[in-house]
């Protein structure tokens, strides 16, 4: 795999992966209230 | 009254696990992939995410917290701004409605496949690569010469569509009380399977070099509006906003649920989405090219060509366990298929008449099923590919859902006006949203929906025939627009009565 594409491979996953990381710290409880 | 008793999401986990299901669905596996790897790759995926932040998740908030700030799905959102704008709710439920009756033909298609992959039934090895074409266009879809052949029904696809509206009516039939669950279960299904398909692509030979294909980065392309409309035009399509569904959904969250985080973790886990399923896409594109020793032109395919040929042909291919791997592909792509179907069938139809008419539910849902089923029957013919998946999704799936959603972004950003809706959405969130939401609503969103609305579309579809097609079959696209529009208008114009529970 190129080095290119291993680069904008990893970037995207910090991307997703860092965005969903936000929006679960900023969940109220941090997650405990998941169920309601 | 209706307020206090309106149907809710029995858990904040079940109202995500259904926006993840109705915004996950084909597209994500066979229209983005094949997008990114023709639009220059890295440069792609840079429009992509500035179009999901811009455009994809406000427009999200917007549908979502009018859903929860009105209590009604899309026309009883737009009635409650004035009544003169409640047309504008019920032209993208036409939309929806619409979409489903083909899509669950795509369904079809899928099942059909589910059992063709048990016994490879187009061929193993080369002779089965060669042979899959012949088979989805000659022994699957019988297909006619064109849109003015319709031929005969093809009676698989026929028990096929049925089947997929039986398990519709299941789905939705108790709304969102057991749209919930299923969505959380057809979603882990969906991805558990797409895992398996990733890791089997990964360990071909040859995967790497697919994976440099798909993630290739042409800066260069940026400048060019062919790469800004393929993602803003992907950003539209891949998040099931402007079919109307979305309102209803977002009328289902509690009084004291969140609308922004949701947003934010419906586009982020569907984009999250998309890429990974360009891992198994590509992955198994590097090995057709190493196998068959043919260019990634030859292989690389988009839409139904690739789920339907370019999959097929790599099951063939496969060095074992082709029919476990064939029948994991085409159930992942029916789930993934499935929660955007009942999605479109419940929030973007069935809810609205439930609101206007105060109809009952079950009487409501058999109904639409059927009506649904019985118009679908038309793309269960021999040349029911050219009218459905092509033609009347060009009307509806392009130009009814990018027109609905710029018309309607203009109205609650003016007309309602937007910042109301933030300060609502922001009263009951996780994080609150700026003012920069604002000028994305009244400003960017539309101005971007009529960008790839006139830049793909009309100064397409105007001077030429859309696809090629006679003029007439072509005419088809504005006719079938005119029509919703003016059903609209009349749906819009009659008295509202109100939900029934």
């Amino acid at each position: 795999m190129s080095i290119e594409a291993m680069v904008a491979a990893v970037v995207m996953w910090v991307v997703f992966i860092g965005g969903l990381s936000w929006c679960m710290s900023k969940w109220r409880g941090g997650g405990s209230e998941w169920e309601e | 009254m209706a307020e206090l008793t309106r149907e809710r999401w029995g858990k904040r986990s079940y109202f995500i696990f259904a926006a993840l299901g109705s915004a996950i669905g084909l597209g994500n596996l066979w229209r983005f992939p094949h997008l990114t790897y023709s639009n220059g790759g890295g440069a792609f995926l840079v429009a992509w995410m500035v179009g999901l932040l811009a455009i994809g998740i406000p427009w999200l908030i917007v549908e979502y917290g009018m859903g929860k700030y009105f209590q009604k799905s899309a026309p009883g959102a737009f009635e409650g701004i004035g009544k003169k704008w409640e047309w504008l709710g019920w032209w993208p439920v036409w939309v929806a409605f619409l979409i489903d009756t083909y899509y669950c033909v795509v369904m079809a298609w899928a099942l059909r496949y589910i059992v063709s992959a048990g016994t490879v039934a187009w061929g193993m090895g080369e002779a089965g690569a060669a042979g899959a074409a012949d088979y989805y266009f000659g022994t699957v879809l019988r297909l006619s010469g064109g849109p003015g052949e319709i031929g005969s029904i093809v009676p698989e696809l026929l028990i096929g569509l049925a089947v997929v509206w039986i398990i519709i009516f299941l789905v939705v039939q108790k709304g969102a009380a057991s749209i919930g669950p299923v969505s959380q279960w057809v979603m882990i299904t969906a991805w558990a399977f797409l895992i398996v398909l990733v890791v089997r692509g990964l360990t071909l030979v040859g995967a790497t070099e697919g994976l440099n294909y798909y993630l290739q980065t042409d800066w260069s392309k940026l400048a060019s509006g062919d790469v800004w409309f393929a993602a803003l035009s992907q950003i539209a399509f891949t998040l099931s906003v402007g079919m109307a569904g979305m309102y209803a959904y977002g009328s289902f969250i509690k009084k004291r649920g969140d609308v922004n985080n949701n947003a934010f973790i419906t586009g982020f886990g569907n984009c999250a989405t998309s890429f990974f399923a360009g891992f198994a896409v590509f992955s198994v594109v590097g090995f057709l090219m190493q196998s068959l020793s043919i260019p990634v032109e030859e292989v690389s395919s988009s839409s139904v060509g690739l789920a339907f040929i370019t999959w097929p042909v790599a099951i063939s291919m496969l060095p074992g366990a082709n029919a476990l791997f064939g029948v994991i592909f085409f159930v992942c792509l029916f789930l993934l298929g499935l929660s955007s179907a009942y999605f479109l069938a419940y929030g973007g139809v069935i809810s609205p008449l439930m609101d206007k008419f105060g109809w009952g539910r079950t009487k409501t849902t058999v109904g639409v099923c059927i009506v649904a089923f019985a118009i679908g029957i038309l793309f269960t013919t021999q040349g029911g590919l050219y009218w459905g998946p092509d033609i009347l999704d060009r009307a509806v799936a392009f130009y009814g859902l990018l027109l609905t959603g710029a018309i309607s972004c203009l109205v609650v950003g003016w007309v309602l006006p937007v910042s109301r809706l933030r300060e609502f959405v922001n009263e009951t969130s996780d994080f609150k949203i700026g003012p920069w939401f604002d000028v994305l609503v009244k400003f960017i969103i539309p101005a971007a929906l009529l960008f790839v609305l006139v830049y793909g579309g009309f100064m397409n579809d105007i001077p030429n025939s859309y696809a090629g097609y006679p003029r007439w079959a072509s005419n088809a696209i504005w006719g079938v627009l005119v029509v919703t529009l003016i059903l609209s208008f009349i749906l819009g114009s009659m008295k509202t009565k109100g939900r029934a529970d």
